[in-house]
């Protein structure tokens, strides 16, 4: 009975203990949600694949400081997201606007869509003109023949 | 399809060649290239205030090229980086002004540093990393090449290397 007792308090001890600890992608609670939504729209610069939301490096950091810094001054959003594409281009931003060399961003998948698009009707188009050349291709005398073959099954019974 | 194969290993093929040449995607351009170098003023590391003053920085009209080399403590490449410029500072001191800026580190590391090291070219300490934001910066080490008109003429992020040092060196100096 002690052993159970003894088994059972340690796991619970060690369950408290990993609730206890804070998941590691948790953004540190030190600024509005307000902030965290201005910084989850632009790219950590040295995380490159996280948001400044997200990142814990030292520049992400601050560019929350400076996201809540500018808010307080009464600084509307597009102004804070202009002042970072201001210094790092339209990089930094995770939706980049349409203009430029990130027009192609954004009209690549409709060209490729569109070729896709293209394709099937060739191909299509192509197999019904095949089928169309060989029922024409087809002569009258084995038309009849076919239709003789067709119908000994009933001469049997 | 499979009748044309020949045309299509040489389409995949070029495609191929052309990804090849296209330049590395994850050297991203700064976009300060060719605009003025923003002004900052910020306190000196104490080691240099005898000879520099209080505080140092960029400003309009210096009239003097600038290497602005962003580094920190913490920072393995720097540290092969700080004796190649300490010896480039020494040859070029009259001519060419290397400001380094210690960002988002400790005062007491960052003398440490400077101390290990020996290095006479001034460095400013920009703690919170303010200033190398507002050089649209990655990380650490980072060099802006900045002429005697104070136009930023190129970034180089990542460790230096003495002949791309030497590159950047003559080309403000030309």
């Amino acid at each position: 009975m002690r052993r159970a007792s003894t088994w059972w308090l340690g796991g619970l001890l060690l369950l408290a203990l990993a609730l206890a600890q804070p998941s590691p992608n948790t953004p540190p609670p030190d600024f509005s949600p307000e902030v965290f939504k201005i910084a989850g729209q632009l790219r950590c610069p040295v995380c490159q694949g996280e948001s400044a939301a997200e990142s814990n490096a030292g520049i992400a950091v601050e560019m929350r400081r400076i996201i809540a810094e500018q808010l307080a001054q009464g600084k509307s959003e597009a102004e804070i997201r202009a002042f970072f594409v201001q210094r790092y281009g339209d990089w930094i931003l995770y939706e980049p606007p349409v203009r430029g060399l990130t027009l192609w961003v954004w009209l690549s998948p409709l060209l490729g869509l569109g070729l896709l698009g293209f394709g099937l009707w060739r191909y299509l188009a192509r197999v019904r003109a095949r089928a169309l050349t060989t029922a024409s291709d087809v002569s009258e005398e084995e038309i009849a023949r076919l239709e003789t073959e067709l119908q000994s099954p009933e001469r049997q019974p | 399809m499979l009748r044309f194969w020949p045309v299509w290993v040489l389409l995949l093929g070029g495609l191929f060649y052309w990804g090849l040449q296209r330049p590395n995607k994850d050297e991203l351009q700064s976009v300060l290239v060719g605009k003025p170098a923003p002004s900052f003023s910020l306190p000196l590391l104490a080691p240099y205030r005898a000879q520099y003053g209080a505080e140092m920085g960029i400003q309009e009209g210096l009239g003097k090229p600038v290497l602005l080399n962003i580094w920190a403590s913490w920072c393995i490449p720097c540290r092969t980086e700080a004796p190649l410029l300490e010896r480039f500072h020494q040859q070029y001191k009259d001519q060419v002004l290397i400001l380094g800026v210690n960002v988002q580190d400790s005062e007491a590391e960052a003398l440490k540093f400077i101390q290990q090291y020996g290095l006479t070219f001034p460095s400013v300490y920009d703690g919170r990393g303010r200033i190398g934001i507002e050089y649209g910066y990655y990380g650490v080490p980072e060099t802006f090449v900045i002429d005697r008109k104070g136009t930023v003429l190129a970034r180089h992020a990542g460790e230096l290397s003495e002949a791309q040092l030497r590159g950047y060196i003559e080309q403000v100096l030309r």
